[in-house]
Order: C-alpha cells, then sequence, then structure tokens
C-alpha cells in the first residue's frame, strides 16, 4: 500500500486542475496535522512554512467557532481560499481574473465527485478484501494504547515500538535491516473506534521506560483532533 | 482623513451595522480603531474570545497577503463548524461581524460597503 488514496486522487487532480486553470497561481494539501500532502513547485517552503504557522495560528483561535472548514481571503489582487475535506485541507491561491464560478465548481463539484470516486473504489476493495482475501494476507493493523506526548519537542510525529512497527509491516523477511524498516515505513494511520483517522508521521519510542508495553505515543494535538486520550485504544497501520 | 471625517465614517458605520444587527441568524460585531473599540454581541461571555479570533484573523490574514503578494484586503470569511465570521477593513477601522452559517455574508458585504 502506498499513500491514502484520497491524498493521491487529491493530490494528481490538483496537478491536472492548475495545468487546465491558468488563474490558480497556487494549490497545496495538508492534513490536519499539518503534514503537507501534495504542495506545488512554485512554492518555496520558507513561503510554506510561514503559511503553515500563520495557519495554525489562527486554526487556534477559531476553536471558540468550531474547526475551521473554510477561510477566504479577497483582496484586490486575487484569492487566497482553504477549504477542509474529510481530514484535510486544500488551499487554492488565485489571481484578480480567475473565474470565480470556475473556482466554485472545482470546490463543489469536481473535487467531491473526486471523492466520491474514490470512495466508491475504497469501499469495492474493501469488499474484494473480504470476499477473498485469506486471513493471513490481510492489512495488518495493531490495536495500540494511548499515551499523550506533550510540550515544546512533542512534534507532528506519532511513536511506536520498533517490533510494533516490524509487525505492521510483516515483510516476512526475518533478515531485514531495522534501519531499512524505519526508513521505509514513513507514516501509519491511526484510527478510533468511532471511525476518525488521520495519518501521522512514524518514530521509535525514544523513553526506554515506554518501551515493550504496546503504547503509541501520540502528540497532544493530534489527540485532540481525534478526541482521544491517555489509556484509550487505537487501531493503527503502517503505510509504506 | 480629518478627525470630523472619522467621526462620519464612524458614525455612518455605526448606523449600518445597527440595520443590520438585528437581522435572523446576526450574533454581533467587534468594531475597531487604533484608539477606539465597540462591541456588541448577544452572548457577552464570548467577547474575549471573540475579540482575540478577530484579531488573529486581521493579523494572520495580512501575513499570508504579505507571503503571496497579495495587495490590500477586502474581505476575509472564515466559517467554524457552526459559525462564521466576516472580516473588512473600512475607513481605516478593522470590524468584525459574526453570524450563523445560513446566513448569506456577501449580502452584510454589500450593506456594509
Amino acid at each position: 500500500m502506498d499513500r491514502d488514496p484520497y491524498a493521491v486522487a487529491l493530490s494528481s487532480a490538483l496537478t491536472e486542475i492548475q495545468t487546465a486553470y491558468p488563474d490558480i497561481n497556487h494549490s497545496f494539501i495538508f492534513t490536519q496535522d499539518n503534514t503537507i500532502v501534495s504542495q506545488d513547485a512554485n512554492i518555496d517552503q520558507r513561503t510554506m512554512n510561514r503559511i503553515m504557522e500563520s495557519f495554525e495560528e489562527l486554526k487556534e483561535k477559531t476553536k471558540t467557532i468550531g474547526d475551521i472548514q473554510n477561510f477566504q481571503i479577497n483582496t484586490k489582487t486575487g484569492d487566497f481560499t482553504l477549504f477542509a475535506v474529510k481530514d484535510m485541507y486544500i488551499v487554492f491561491e488565485t489571481s484578480e481574473n480567475a473565474d470565480k464560478n470556475q473556482i466554485y465548481a472545482i470546490r463543489k463539484v469536481i473535487l467531491p465527485t473526486i471523492l466520491k470516486v474514490v470512495d466508491t473504489i475504497e469501499s469495492s476493495s474493501d469488499d474484494l478484501a473480504e470476499n477473498y482475501l485469506q486471513p493471513d494476507e490481510e492489512i495488518t493493523h495493531k490495536e495500540l494504547t494511548v499515551d499523550t506526548l506533550s510540550g515544546f519537542f512533542a512534534g507532528d510525529s506519532v511513536q511506536i515500538d520498533l517490533e510494533t512497527l516490524i509487525e505492521l509491516v510483516n515483510s516476512g523477511d526475518p533478515n531485514e535491516d531495522q534501519d531499512d524498516i524505519l526508513e521505509n515505513v514513513d507514516h501509519v494511520r491511526i484510527e478510533t473506534f468511532r471511525g476518525d483517522s488521520t495519518l501521522c508521521k512514524v518514530k521509535e519510542i525514544n523513553d526506554p521506560n515506554l518501551k515493550g508495553k504496546n503504547l503509541v505515543r501520540v502528540p497532544e494535538k493530534i489527540c485532540r483532533n481525534l478526541g482521544i486520550h491517555k489509556g484509550d485504544t487505537v487501531k493503527v497501520k503502517a503505510l509504506l | 482623513m480629518t478627525e470630523n471625517e472619522s467621526t462620519t465614517d464612524y458614525e455612518e458605520l455605526q448606523e449600518k451595522l445597527l440595520s443590520i444587527k438585528e437581522q435572523e441568524g446576526l450574533i454581533g460585531y467587534i468594531l475597531r480603531s487604533s484608539k477606539t473599540a465597540s462591541i456588541d454581541l448577544k452572548d457577552p461571555a464570548k467577547i474575549i474570545d471573540y475579540a482575540l479570533l478577530s484579531s488573529a484573523v486581521f493579523d494572520e490574514s495580512q501575513k499570508l497577503a504579505t507571503v503571496l503578494d497579495m495587495e490590500e484586503i477586502e474581505s476575509i470569511i472564515v466559517e467554524g463548524e457552526e459559525i462564521k465570521l466576516l472580516s473588512m477593513k473600512i475607513n481605516g477601522y478593522n470590524l468584525s461581524v459574526f453570524m450563523e452559517k445560513a446566513v448569506d455574508h456577501k449580502q452584510i458585504f454589500d450593506s456594509l460597503t
């Protein structure tokens, strides 16, 4: 399995849309835990970081009116539009000449249609897996207990035991180097039993006292987004 | 802008705000200049949160506009899960109008500009 199918579909769609609509100057996608899924080549990393910082600051203050669904800045020279789709945010920066109806159609018709198609494909492949895969061929997931990561160095990665990562990857190769596994597994999906889920970067648990306890250490802001707390059980799947 | 012009602008804006205030779904507004602030919200317990939000919306939007080389902000819309906020600069005043999501913010924008 490669990346989240929704992210792949949206990312490809945005690339094509930007080619077809030259009035879209920039477009990018990031997850609710600020992992950038897709970024156009015209935005340098410094600009991207400043955009993410501003959005993070705004997101913090908008808690009082609920999670941001839509954020739009209209200026004399163009518009900045950010909107939530599933557990992701999509951003467009358009020139003053952009046709607002076209942008509206992309947002309200094209992207939702793409998501609906991915939904259909996903549910078909779930049925296929349910009906035809042998139990040992099913995508591996582990149920782990949440431990919250807080403080300045919490970052945006979850931490789990290397042994758990190996089980999740389940390559079947006993000689595989542990460093290779860590290099290959860059993301995991954390899923609650209510069905909420998010993609997170993953690292090995760095506190020796917490190893071997079947834990997933999750940064506080991801816990807040998923509505989970220390001691809760979540499903963890590896994304290679 | 002279002091008289500024007072007239402020009074005109206050009149416009009074005219939309009772509209269904309107939650209130925060009108701020460098010297004065006028707040009218249905739920006074929200004043601090909404004032911080209004201020962050102006600050962060300006930063984003600068980073992306966009000039002169005309309006900002922030939609949460239940409430939305329309912010704009009018004659040197920062105005944020809070409303329920169903309210047509374009109509509010047109009424105020």
